[in-house]
């Protein structure tokens, strides 16, 4: 591992991460870089992918995740990995979910270097582009009382904001943003991307470590508070209530990037019967409510990707009902990962849990 | 629960093991609770979650899903897919507190017709200590 600090001017931490990859992309060792960029009006940002290094004008500090950049990452590797080397500017989550699609073969790593960003966390979509005009929302993200009450509640419950499997890191815990960012080459493909970029080297003196501790520290107990505060949803009926006004538009399913299947089982036509057995399942309960089987969807969807969920939370984002489902996503993903031994994201070494098994496990489960 | 509740029991049973064995109790004449509604499948290890769920969405009291003994899979491992599968399920109903306990699994051979008949008995009798599936009164799941 090698440690630099990218120098900050006046573009602040921003504009010195954009000249940096600016430098990436003119010195020819990447062909695009693929980075968060706000829209020309301002009310939203999106991962744009950029090969003129004149064109570049990221904003990767922006608090805003409308869509993981490891579903655009697996649309553009998917039938076939890129030939020219590509850089990606992503947050943990993203990193995270981008290995367990790695894992699902729905991604191809070849030439993609993965540079991670420190993340303090995002605010919902219309928290964003509602966002009072006077108000700075890069720094508000900095602030706890604006934090407190904007940030998405995946965010605050972040398992871990601070990149693991990248090339390189961008750090920004801990580092005094007016003077100085992190920039770590963490696998060799990444310091042989830093070399010659003529960075100085970082002189630790214990705060970013003491930093990103913290970090880590709060989002644990964030974490913890928040199964504690939804620990009453449970039990058959408040299940149904919880989803009571889904509309069944399957949103969550295609925001997700863990939900890769090209065609869902629920979006194809095996729930559609004839007039004659609706009326007949009507008369199983006596009525029932259209569209069908609106909490079956949710409960297998749970099933199917739930291990691998890394908790980015843009279902709970992209759901038009504003049902809460980190409430209990969260406490699900942790417990059935907990299960299987499993922390997805962390190791392309580690097994998915459904693709194997052990001859002696769960043996309370089959005989009695 | 009232007196007269029989439990509705919908059965996956896999062709090669657990649905002879249902066979064999049959034409073996062994008494047991008719309560179960029996599914014929290929192999444990082909019954999604889905279907489990299905079942329990639209009411069933219990779900039993029956496979071959571990190392006798017809099709070398799918009991120890559906196993892994299975308690992923149990895993997130607990969680969400959805009663796990009304799914049931069961290694049963092709000769355990006796097997057969005393696990649906005993499904049967612990579901009717449990009373009826909430999920039947609800309409708009």
């Amino acid at each position: 591992m090698t440690e630099h600090i990218l120098p900050v001017g006046k573009g602040g931490a921003s504009g010195a991460v954009n000249d940096f990859l600016k430098g990436l992309l003119s010195s020819g060792k990447v062909k695009a870089v693929l980075a968060l960029q706000t829209t020309p009006n301002g009310r939203s940002a999106f991962p744009v992918l950029v090969s003129d290094p004149d064109k570049m004008r990221s904003d990767v500090f922006t608090p805003l995740m409308p869509v993981s950049t490891a579903t655009i990452l697996s649309r553009i590797t998917k039938t076939r990995g890129s030939d020219d080397p590509i850089a990606a500017i992503m947050r943990n989550c993203e990193l995270r979910a981008l290995t367990e699609l790695f894992k699902l073969k729905q991604a191809d790593p070849a030439n993609l270097v993965l540079i991670g960003v420190d993340c303090p966390g995002t605010f919902d979509l219309n928290t964003y582009s509602n966002f009072p005009g006077d108000k700075d929302i890069s720094s508000a993200v900095l602030d706890p009382k604006e934090r407190e009450k904007f940030l998405r509640s995946a965010c605050r419950s972040c398992a871990d904001p601070i990149p693991g499997r990248a090339d390189i890191v961008i750090g920004t815990f801990g580092m005094d943003l007016e003077k100085g960012i992190l920039v770590s080459g963490k696998t060799e493909a990444g310091q042989a991307l830093l070399e010659g970029m003529g960075l100085d080297a970082f002189k630790d003196d214990g705060s970013r470590e003491k930093a990103v501790s913290e970090v880590r520290e709060a989002a644990d107990r964030s974490r913890e508070k928040h199964i504690a505060e939804h620990s009453d949803i449970k039990g058959s009926g408040k299940i149904a209530d919880f989803f009571e006004s889904c509309i069944n538009c399957h949103n969550c399913m295609k925001a997700c990037p863990i939900c890769y299947c090209k065609e869902c089982l629920f979006d194809s036509a095996v729930f559609n019967m004839e007039a004659h057995k609706y009326v007949s399942k009507a008369g199983s309960k006596g009525s029932f409510k259209t569209p069908t089987d609106t909490l079956l969807f949710h409960i297998t969807r749970f099933n199917h990707m739930i291990l691998s969920c890394v908790q980015c939370g843009l279902c709970e984002q992209a759901c038009p009902a504003n049902i809460p489902l980190m409430d209990i996503i969260i406490p699900i993903a942790q417990n059935a990962q907990k299960e299987f031994e499993y922390i997805p994201g962390r190791d392309l070494e580690d097994q998915l849990p459904m693709i194997f098994y052990k001859e002696e496990e769960f043996e309370s489960v089959g005989d009695h | 629960m009232t007196e007269d509740f029989e439990p509705r029991v919908v059965g996956f049973l896999c062709n090669w093991c657990s649905y002879a064995g249902a066979d064999l109790a049959g034409t073996s004449r062994i008494q047991y609770p008719p309560n179960i509604r029996v599914i014929r499948v290929m192999c444990s290890g082909s019954v999604d979650s889905m279907y489990v769920n299905r079942a329990i969405l639209e009411g069933a009291d219990a779900v039993l899903i029956g496979g071959c003994h571990l190392g006798d899979c017809h099709y070398l491992n799918g009991n120890y897919k559906a196993r892994r599968r299975m308690v992923l399920l149990k895993n997130i109903l607990t969680t969400l507190g959805m009663e796990p306990e009304r799914i049931w699994v069961r290694w049963i051979s092709a000769s355990e017709g006796q097997r057969f008949a005393d696990t649906v008995k005993e499904i049967v009798d612990e579901t009717k200590k449990l009373g009826p599936n909430p999920m039947r009164a609800r309409w708009d799941v």
